[in-house]
């Protein structure tokens, strides 16, 4: 019997080996070979020229705090929402996903008129005669477009896990005398890092990649190794150096990898 | 109570967050003023406009289909992948959720990227395939296919198997014991599966941005093309629309009686059983039915046969809307029409071949190197009379680039130079020193082009702009890094929003945009600084892959012709070659305009950009790559 449904994992086998499998193989192919299509590993040492060890270094420093933003929002927001009762909270959940709805490019341009100079918060904040936030085209303007969109990465994951938390192991630890901070520590805290995990992850690896964030909101001033690698495929046109350099962040997306299947065995921390 | 008041002003203010770009987006859609920065009163005409604009429509409606199309096919191959990885054993079940967990984590630009790659490379084996809307799709259903699975997955490990085998002894079929027992457990499962494809699907810029081709739009690709110039306000009006019609759903679906489950079961009155039929099934089918038809209605009417067209490649904003349709109306060949931001941008999508565009519309210098490339066919001549209405020193000065005039046709023409703001900027503007002047720190928007901005820099310097000497590369490199810390953003397009709006004092810019921004803002102005600049012709150049030459022709012809020149003329007020067409502008002060025509001895100081060569273009890049990233 068992066989049989096995065979039910065929399409999305062939699925799989056509569609990501063999498209990897070919970014490996044009990472490791020249132009004359000898093997060459000049394409990967593109990354240590300045300009390029520059760029991955401040894509790694925003999306770390982009993260580590995230996660002190997250944590406590999941935490509330999963005390609500189911019916509510499903509905709560909903929210997070409902701006989605609103295309990600016109959200983060949204900033941008939020942001600006003359922009809404600067004419709120100059009407109530408080100084103006001038931010727009800086980093820290791109690391609030990272917060902004991806923070639901970070609260679903975690929101998932808390909510499966057995409300009787909980009461129990009061029972036995744990106070707040404990039942925190020893108890919930432990039981959310598969969320964790997943959801650090899920942040920092699009937050890491971003190419439209760092334009729209950084004024093209800043240029982070996503934005490298989109004008090295669609400007100087040069595959093998962009396929090189993705291979490099293709190591950053095994460590996630790696990390997963090391604190999230069974999946129980998926976003959805 | 404490407690409970902090965590509700905590989830607001979370709200707040997420919620005030969306709100800011509503308020835009109601913006009378075309600009993003001014608000020009409350005004209902972009939802009006909206049903018009057919870019908009078409590309709506292939953003629907597709997310539908691949949420659809993903929860397919999805689910019956969740059931049968459940029965592999555990080795090949991680190895199958390790392959499951690739898309999601990768990033968006490598897994876009690699399946680009893909599909140009199955153009070895099969000529005829075309990037467009199947590979779109195809590119969808693989980043859909894992959100189906995990969330499948989870109902199916709740599932107790044993009902299964009951069923199975009790006599049922396997596909029976399948859709009676199993589905329904794992049916709320699928459902969000199919929800979250369908919502990821409808998000997706970056994927498909690499995997789209010439005349496939979605939303997304549509929006970042327009992220350069300006956001037609008709987007903000359809996004609204969008957004309010499923925060309705939701609220429909959500607020819909309850059906009590836990209490012992009574009989729910007929009432209140349609009740929730009505809300929960109806009402929401009948939307998706809308919003379906509606695309096809769209779509049948906007797309007639194939056969006879010419697609054509310009740059964004760069010519009338209504002499398309006029062009599709006198001939009945029909206009695929493509735009892209930097002639950068466009050399290589035009070299790939991955599109075979039929008309393309590239700057001086790019044309010499697409010639050099041989990447373009000769003209025939005998099917463009028209093209003795093109003043005569245009084609002259053309010969710069296209010595014996075989290749291109002259559209429109201009200088580069400095825009500044009367009531910002105190001394008198004629030299790009201004440029460099302290005083207006973070209130300077520079070109976000290699070539433009060299060509300052350079010409401050007093060199020439095509210059292929190292020293002065380096010394116009040192100017431009100290220039970084007093630029407030390197733009392309989005100069005219900027400068309309105040958000900046001093602008390079190009002669054609200066005329529309002083006619929005008229404390603007617009100079040639006197250390001279580029002047430059945009011509159009057939490639040699064109499938519709014959048809390119035709168009050529027809944008040569007077009155369709001026049309073009006084909606991208980019300075024309057509001097049959100049003669045609009613108003005197813009006809003699000098910003829009300037005179022999201010041309004279500039410079018209030639090719480098692919050693100084790589040197160039690499230059500019060091500015940016300081």
């Amino acid at each position: 019997m068992k066989n049989k449904k096995k065979l039910l994992t065929g399409p999305y086998l062939f699925w799989a080996v056509a569609f990501i499998i063999i498209p990897i193989v070919m970014i490996f192919y044009y990472g490791l070979t020249d132009d004359n299509y000898q093997v060459t590993l000049m394409n990967l040492a593109e990354i240590t020229t300045p300009e390029n060890l520059k760029a991955l270094g401040l894509s790694l420093l925003l999306s770390f705090i982009s993260t580590v933003i995230c996660l002190i929002l997250a944590y406590p927001l999941a935490m509330i929402l999963s005390q609500k009762n189911t019916n509510q909270s499903s509905f709560i959940v909903l929210i997070f996903i409902l701006p989605m709805w609103m295309n990600f490019l016109l959200r983060t341009l949204a900033w941008q008129t939020l942001l600006e100079k003359n922009g809404v918060i600067n004419g709120v904040l100059s009407f109530l005669h408080l100084p103006t936030l001038d931010i727009i085209n800086t980093p820290y303007a791109i690391v609030l477009g990272m917060v902004y969109n991806f923070l639901p990465f970070m609260v679903l994951p975690i929101f998932n896990v808390l909510a499966k938390i057995d409300k009787d192991v909980i009461n129990a630890a009061r029972d036995l005398g744990a106070n707040n901070i404990q039942v925190f520590t020893k108890i919930i805290l432990p039981l959310s890092v598969p969320g964790v995990i997943s959801g650090i992850t899920m942040v920092f690896v699009p937050a890491l990649t971003t190419f439209v964030i760092s334009d729209i909101l950084g004024g093209s001033k800043i240029l982070l190794i996503g934005n490298v690698i989109e004008q090295e495929f669609t400007q100087s046109f040069n595959w093998h150096a962009g396929s090189g350099l993705s291979l490099v962040l293709m190591i950053f997306i095994v460590i996630s990898m790696a990390l997963i299947s090391k604190y999230d065995k069974d999946g129980e921390g998926t976003a959805f | 109570m404490i407690k409970s008041a902090l965590q509700k002003i905590y989830l607001g203010f979370i709200l707040l967050l997420l919620y005030a770009p969306i709100l800011t987006l509503i308020a835009l859609s109601f913006n009378s003023s075309k600009t993003r920065s001014k608000w020009g009163g409350f005004s209902g005409k972009w939802y009006v406009a909206l049903f018009q604009n057919e870019d908009i429509m078409n590309a709506l409606y292939t953003t629907l289909i597709i997310a539908l199309l691949s949420a659809l096919v993903a929860t397919l191959i999805g689910t019956a992948a969740a059931i049968g990885i459940q029965a592999l054993n555990a080795k090949f079940r991680t190895v199958m959720m390790g392959i499951t967990n690739i898309p999601m984590l990768n990033a968006d630009i490598v897994t876009g990227i690699s399946l680009m790659l893909l599909f140009i490379a199955c153009r070895v084996f099969f000529p005829q395939f075309s990037l467009g809307f199947t590979t779109v799709l195809l590119a969808h259903i693989t980043f859909n296919i894992p959100y189906v699975i995990l969330s499948v997955t989870p109902k199916l490990k709740q599932t107790n198997k044993y009902t299964y085998e009951a069923a199975l002894d009790l006599g049922a079929s396997p596909i029976y014991a399948f859709f009676k027992v199993v589905l329904p457990d794992i049916f709320p499962g699928i459902c969000s599966g199919f929800l979250l494809a369908f919502t990821m699907s409808l998000d997706d810029f970056v994927i498909t941005h690499f995997t789209t081709g010439a005349g496939v739009h979605t939303l997304s690709t549509k929006i970042y093309s327009e992220v350069r110039k300006g956001i037609k306000p008709e987007m903000y009006a359809l996004s609204t629309l969008l957004f309010v019609s499923v925060l309705f759903l939701l609220i429909l679906v959500n607020t819909a009686p309850q059906e009590n489950t836990k209490k012992p079961k009574k009989a729910p009155s007929k009432l209140k059983r349609a009740t929730t039929i009505v809300f929960r099934r109806v009402v929401p089918a009948a939307m998706i039915l809308v919003i379906v038809a509606g695309g096809f209605f769209y779509s049948a009417q906007n797309r007639s046969s194939a056969a006879d067209q010419v697609i054509v490649y310009n740059w964004g904003e760069y010519i009338d809307p209504e002499v398309l349709d006029m062009f599709e109306e006198e001939t009945g060949i029909t206009v695929v029409y493509e735009e892209f931001e930097t002639n950068e941008s466009m050399f290589p999508k035009v070299q790939a071949g991955a599109v075979s565009y039929d008309l393309v519309c590239p700057s001086d210098y790019m044309i010499q190197r697409m010639i050099e490339n041989n990447l373009l066919a000769e003209i025939n001549f005998d099917n463009i009379p028209n093209l003795k209405y093109i003043g005569e020193q245009y084609l002259k000065q053309s010969q710069g680039f296209d010595p014996e005039n075989k290749y291109s046709v002259p559209y429109c023409w201009g200088t580069v130079g400095i825009l500044y703001n009367k009531t910002m900027v105190d001394e008198p503007v004629d030299s790009w020193s201004i440029l460099w002047n302290e005083k207006y720190a973070d209130q300077i928007l520079m070109q976000n082009s290699v070539r433009d901005a060299f060509g300052i820099a350079l010409k401050y310097c007093g060199y020439s702009l095509n210059s292929k000497d190292l020293d002065e590369l380096q010394e116009a490199k040192e100017l431009l890094m100290k220039q970084k810390t007093l630029v407030q953003a390197y733009v392309v397009d989005q100069v005219r929003d900027k400068m309309i709006s105040n958000e900046a004092a001093i602008g390079v810019i190009y002669s054609g945009e200066a005329i529309y921004t002083q006619s929005e803002n008229p404390d603007l102005e617009y100079v040639i600084p006197k250390e001279g600049s580029n002047v430059w012709i945009d011509s159009w150049v057939i490639p040699k892959n064109a499938q519709n030459k014959e048809n390119a022709e035709a168009f050529i012809n027809f944008l040569c012709r007077p009155d369709i020149a001026k049309m073009n003329f006084d909606y991208i007020t980019y300075s024309t070659p057509n001097t049959s067409a100049r003669e045609l502008i009613d108003d005197d002060a813009i006809r003699n305009s000098t910003i829009a025509f300037p005179d022999a001895s201010e041309l004279e100081r500039c410079e018209t950009f030639n090719y480098l060569g692919t050693k100084f273009d790589n040197i160039y890049n690499e230059l500019w790559r060091e500015i940016k990233s300081k």
